[in-house]
Parts: structure tokens; C-alpha cells; sequence
């Protein structure tokens, strides 16, 4: 079993010197990540729902290895553009969803952001090449009133 | 969630309406302790004492950290609802691996081993029993489980296969008396839980032989002392420390402990044989050698949060009680000693001295409960509002430094330090007032707390919020990959409870 692994990983070595360092995972061609809700442009109450849309591929648990499986990653206002070699980063904007989760509830203050999904694998790694939404734009306006 | 916390008042501020039964769905617990009787006949007021103790001390305090309601206790079990089958699932686990450490240490026929089942079913409540097929159920597949282990029925398998990681192994469609349709019935298989019983004949026989060892000890010793009786005062004024007080040259003797059957001969030659307390040497080495060291910490109040953040308002006054918490996150090391007593999930690379990394709350959770057993003290993740009192060390300031970056004090991106592929070992920068190193950089802290967006509604007693929808937890200090902003003292964050990140790591705390 090793040695069919170590012939794999070796072949695999040859044929694609470029990208041989790279730690992400390949994924099919045809996958899409997008938005479900909000579309681009859209002007929302903070508070407000995002559900996040997938095709062609499977949403799973962070640290699940399955083919072509991957978790949801919802960037907002990231300018940087993404390392394909590191984990995608955690912090109060690179939301994780590593529990499978595919939307969720999010409280923005008034303004514009933007907002992105990319997908990443059992590790946090970007796929190679990234899966990653198109960046939209939702306008957050002030709150009407106190709840 | 507010239902079951009614439960035990009685549901006195809110009728049930119009008289109608209050029935609800509830993942329903029944333990039942293995040959009560015998223990009984054997020793009725030891074993009344015993059996009330586990149920202080274990049963209760783990029902109500899963977020379920103690029923009733009877005389030698205990019924439990709760909302979700996951946390019902999970206390079974936490209450039986529990048990298997305090087992550990008594002889097979005094042992007080319970046999759980746990059932999904429509109930009648009342305030102090519950009535219906789904408690008969759960009673019965309680009891064709066997000591010490966990069965569960078919409909709480449905919820959790994916959700909680253990095996699971299915027994098929089982009979019960008096309930007409046949009940699947899995057993589950957390792997601790196996290899807890394995350890315990592991470290059964690493302290026979350790005691031979000693009995051999001594009897040279004794013969040496015998035999030239120019040489004992020599021998006595120079004691060789203990192998217990120093945590640091202490490896050799865990590994001594992985390859118990072939004790390796390096003890014996390498410490000249502690004459005194010949006792007390194989129950040192049943525990880990290597305790994280702690810091005592006087209580004290503080104002908690910031305006930096929102997540960090309202800043409110906590007070908080002594404790003591861990000088460093916890080492690979210290980490690697927990995975080789098959007690933690993975056994972690990396350099011996640096924080553990890539653990998730529920790991850390392991670990804690881990150093818990094996030191017989109450070790445990610091509270949120002891993290920060912890990590502000008596200052109010943005850092505990001050208002303004210096370099040399934390761990981050823009620290001031050049940035670096992999956390940098423990204590590599300043320690704070307390005395306490890497609050703040380094890595992310897992705290006890379940994680919530603010605030709001906060207690002011310093102990640890475990109310609410607990799928998140909350992460303190900030890590290397991260920038000053999430250095600050206040700043907080939640993740996945469940979930690992490279980032990711903990220390420990222990109550007084």
C-alpha cells in the first residue's frame, strides 16, 4: 500500500512539477460557489441572513478528507488576495464554517462591504485551483430603529 | 432550552395550558448501577456513600454541563432528559470515562460500574418523574447493556452518527419486554473508552512490576546496608531528589511507563534507590510526570471588555475568584504524554517545548479531563473572565504593557518581531504582571465558555457561560498569524467547538 502511494505521490511528482508544493487539493472543474442570498448590489438590514451556494461539490465537516468535499470560508471586506499555500486565515473577518454549516446570520455595521466565499479542504487549504465566489457588494443601512 | 431549565421548578410561572399533559421530546438517559445488590450485601453503607458520591461529584455536574435535567435519582441509578441526543450521547461518554478512572484504582468486585442506555421519545412530564414508552425503552436497552458501557436506540443513532466521532457498533433489532415493535440497539465504541480499559491493565501491570523493581531495590539496599556499615551515613546524607518534585528530567520515566512489559532497567541504575517511602513510587508513576506549571491567582475584580470591539461590550465589573492557571500554553510535550495514554486524539509534531497547536475545544476538553484523572485534581480550562483577568495582570491598559505596541511582549504578525512560519517556542517573550507568558500571540486559547456575540447578560461572578446553543466556543489571545488588534487583552472570538485550526491551542486551570 505505501509503495503504490509513494509511486502515486511520485508520478504525481513528474507530471506536475509546478504546483507539486502546493497543498491544495484538486477539484472538478465544473464547481461553483456563490451566493444564494444576498445578491451583488443588494441593501440589507444589518442583521441579515447569507446562505451560501455550492454546485458540483459536497459541503462537509472541517478535517473530513473526502473527494471533493470542501467547508465554507465567508470573507468580508478582505482586500488580500488568497494564498493558495497557507490555511485560509481565521480571524473576525475570514469567518470559518467548519462544522458543515451553509448560511449564516450576520450582523455588519452600517456601510458597504463586500463579501466572498471560498471553499477550503479538510485542512483549511484553498482547492487548487481556489473555488471562490465572485465578490459582491451589499450596502448595510443604518438601523431603523431600536429592536 | 428554557423548558428543561422549568423543568425543575416545576413549571410554577407558566401552567401547562389548559390542563394538558406537558409531553415533550426528549433524549432520555437511564443508568442503572451492575450488581447493586452485591456491592450492598457487601458493604451497604460504604457503597451508599460511594454511590452518592459519584452522583454529586460526576453524574449531576456533567448532566448540567450538557445541558439536561436531572430527573430522579433512584437508589442505584438515575434518570436524565435532554434536548439534544448529541449532549445526551456525550454525557453518557463523559459520565462513563469518568467512572473508568475512578474504577481504575479499586479491585474488580468493589467497582461501581453503571450500564447507560439512551433513548429518543415523546414523555410526559411531571415535575419530579417523566412517564411514557420512550423512558420504557431507554430502561430496557439500559439494561442489556452491558457494565460500563453506552447503548443507544436506533433514533438517537440517526441523529448523531455524523456528529459525534466515535464508532458505533450496531447489535440489530433487539426484543424488549413489553414493548411490542422491536428497538435497534447500537453500542457505542468512543475510543477512549476502550483503550481506558487497556491502560488501566497496562498501568495495573507497570505498578506490579515497578513495586518488584522497588522490592528488589530494597532488598539490595537493605543488604548494602548490612553488609558494609562504613558506607550508610554517605548514603543518607545524600537523598537523591524525588522523581516527583522536578517536572523537567522526567521522560525517561514516562517511557518506562509505554513499554511496560519489558521494564526498562534505566530507574534502577540511574536514581540509587530512594530509600524512603518505597510506597509511594508506583503510584507516581500511574501519573503523568510532566504537570503543566501553574501560577496562583489571587481574585480580584476588573472591568471585562472593551469599546474596542463589539463583541467585547458591555465592559462590566467581574469579580473573580482565586485560581491558578498555566505559566505557558500547553507543550507538545505535555500534550504527546496525553496521546500516549491513548487519552487524547492525535499525537502532535513539532518541537517538544512549543504550545500545542491544531486542537480543537473538544480536544483540549480531553486533555484537561486527562490531567484530571491522572493527577487527581481538579485541572480544567481557565473561564473566560479568568482568561482576561489572567492575561490583563492588574492593568487596564489596551496591552498589559501598555497603550502602545513594544516589541518583545507578544507573538503576532505586526508585533514587532519578524514574523514567523510556526509559533514560537513558549515563554519566548515577556511574562506579564502575573508572571504568566503568552497571554496574547502565540497561539489562540480555548476557554470553557461557550461562545456569544456580546456581553449582554453576562454574570459577574467569573464563572464560565455554558447556557445557549454551545456549538461555538470562545478563543482568547490572539495567534502568531494574526495582528495587534487581537493581542489585546479583551479581545475574544468563537469557532466550531468540534473543529481544528493550525492556530488553535489552550492552557489549563485548576480551582483551588
Amino acid at each position: 500500500m505505501k509503495i503504490l502511494r509513494c509511486i502515486a505521490l511520485s508520478a504525481a511528482l513528474a507530471l506536475l512539477p509546478g504546483i507539486a508544493l502546493a497543498q491544495g487539493k484538486t477539484a472538478p472543474k465544473d464547481a461553483k460557489l456563490y451566493f444564494i442570498t444576498p445578491h451583488d448590489g443588494q441593501k440589507v438590514r444589518s442583521g441579515f441572513w447569507v446562505r451560501f451556494g455550492l454546485r458540483n461539490m459536497g459541503v462537509t465537516h472541517a478535517g473530513d478528507d473526502y473527494q471533493n468535499a470542501g467547508h465554507h470560508h465567508l470573507l468580508v471586506d478582505v482586500n488580500d488576495p488568497i494564498d493558495p499555500k497557507e490555511p485560509i486565515a481565521q480571524d473576525k473577518s475570514h469567518l470559518h464554517f467548519g462544522a458543515g454549516q451553509t448560511e449564516t446570520f450576520l450582523e455588519l455595521p452600517p456601510g458597504t462591504h463586500t463579501l466572498q466565499l471560498v471553499l477550503g479542504d479538510a485542512k483549511h487549504y484553498p482547492f487548487e485551483p481556489p473555488i471562490v465566489s465572485e465578490k459582491i457588494t451589499v450596502r448595510v443601512r443604518q438601523p431603523a430603529s431600536s429592536r | 432550552m428554557g423548558e428543561i431549565r422549568n423543568f425543575r421548578s416545576g413549571n410554577h410561572d407558566e401552567p401547562p395550558p389548559h390542563g394538558s399533559m406537558p409531553r415533550r421530546l426528549a433524549a432520555i438517559i437511564v443508568g442503572d448501577i451492575a450488581s447493586y445488590s452485591r456491592l450492598m450485601q457487601a458493604d451497604e453503607e460504604g457503597t451508599h456513600v460511594r454511590v452518592k458520591r459519584i452522583e454529586r461529584d460526576l453524574i449531576q455536574p456533567s448532566i448540567v454541563e450538557h445541558h439536561g435535567a436531572l430527573v430522579k435519582t433512584t437508589g442505584d441509578g438515575f434518570i436524565a432528559i435532554f434536548d439534544s441526543p448529541v449532549e445526551a450521547v456525550r454525557c453518557s461518554i463523559v459520565i462513563q470515562q469518568n467512572l473508568i478512572g475512578r474504577n481504575a484504582s479499586l479491585p474488580k468486585d468493589s467497582r461501581i460500574e453503571y450500564r447507560i442506555g439512551v433513548n429518543l421519545g415523546d414523555v410526559i412530564v411531571e415535575p419530579d418523574d417523566i412517564y411514557g414508552d420512550g423512558v420504557n425503552i431507554a430502561t430496557r436497552i439500559e439494561g442489556i447493556a452491558e457494565p460500563g458501557q453506552v447503548y443507544i436506540s436506533g433514533a438517537i443513532y440517526e441523529q448523531i452518527k455524523h456528529k459525534i466521532v466515535c464508532g458505533y457498533e450496531s447489535l440489530g433489532d433487539r426484543k424488549v419486554k413489553n414493548i411490542t415493535d422491536p428497538v435497534r440497539v447500537y453500542r457505542v465504541l468512543p475510543d477512549s473508552d476502550a483503550v481506558g480499559r487497556t491502560r488501566g491493565r497496562r498501568e495495573n501491570t507497570l505498578i506490579f512490576l515497578l513495586g518488584i523493581m522497588l522490592l528488589v531495590m530494597a532488598s539490595n539496599v537493605l543488604w548494602y546496608l548490612l553488609a558494609p556499615p562504613g558506607k550508610v551515613g554517605k548514603q543518607a546524607a545524600v537523598p537523591t531528589a524525588p522523581p516527583v518534585a522536578s517536572p523537567s528530567p522526567q521522560p525517561p520515566q514516562r517511557e518506562a511507563a509505554k513499554q511496560a512489559p519489558q521494564p526498562s532497567p534505566s530507574p534502577a541504575l540511574s536514581s540509587p534507590s530512594p530509600v524512603p517511602a518505597p510506597t509511594q513510587a508506583p503510584r507516581q508513576a500511574a501519573t503523568p510526570l510532566r504537570e503543566p506549571e501553574m501560577i496562583a491567582i489571587r481574585g480580584g475584580s476588573f472591568a471585562m471588555g472593551s469599546n474596542d470591539d463589539p463583541t467585547e461590550r458591555p465592559v462590566h465589573q467581574v469579580t473573580v475568584k482565586p485560581f491558578s492557571i498555566g505559566k505557558y500554553p500547553v507543550t507538545v510535550q505535555e500534550w504527546n504524554e496525553c496521546a500516549a495514554a491513548k487519552a487524547c486524539g492525535f499525537t502532535a509534531t513539532g518541537k517538544d517545548d512549543a504550545p500545542i497547536s491544531n486542537v480543537s475545544w473538544t480536544d483540549a476538553q480531553q486533555y484537561v479531563v486527562y490531567l484530571a484523572q491522572a493527577t487527581k485534581k481538579p485541572y480544567r480550562l481557565p473561564s473566560e473572565a479568568e482568561w482576561e483577568y489572567a492575561a490583563r495582570g492588574g492593568t487596564q491598559t489596551r496591552y498589559w504593557w501598555g497603550d502602545k505596541l513594544q516589541p518583545g511582549m507578544a507573538g503576532c504578525k505586526d508585533c514587532g518581531d519578524l514574523a514567523a512560519e510556526q509559533p514560537a517556542k513558549v515563554g519566548s517573550f515577556k511574562p506579564n504582571p502575573f508572571g504568566l507568558h503568552d497571554m496574547g500571540g502565540g497561539v489562540d486559547q480555548w476557554v470553557e465558555d461557550c461562545w456569544r456575540r456580546t456581553y449582554q447578560g453576562a454574570a459577574g461572578d467569573g464563572s464560565a457561560w455554558t447556557g445557549g446553543d454551545c456549538t461555538s466556543h470562545v478563543l482568547r489571545s490572539g495567534s502568531w498569524k494574526n495582528d495587534s488588534r487581537y493581542v489585546r487583552p479583551s479581545n475574544r472570538d468563537g469557532y466550531d467547538t468540534n473543529v481544528r485550526y493550525p492556530t488553535h491551542g489552550f492552557r489549563v486551570a485548576l480551582s483551588p
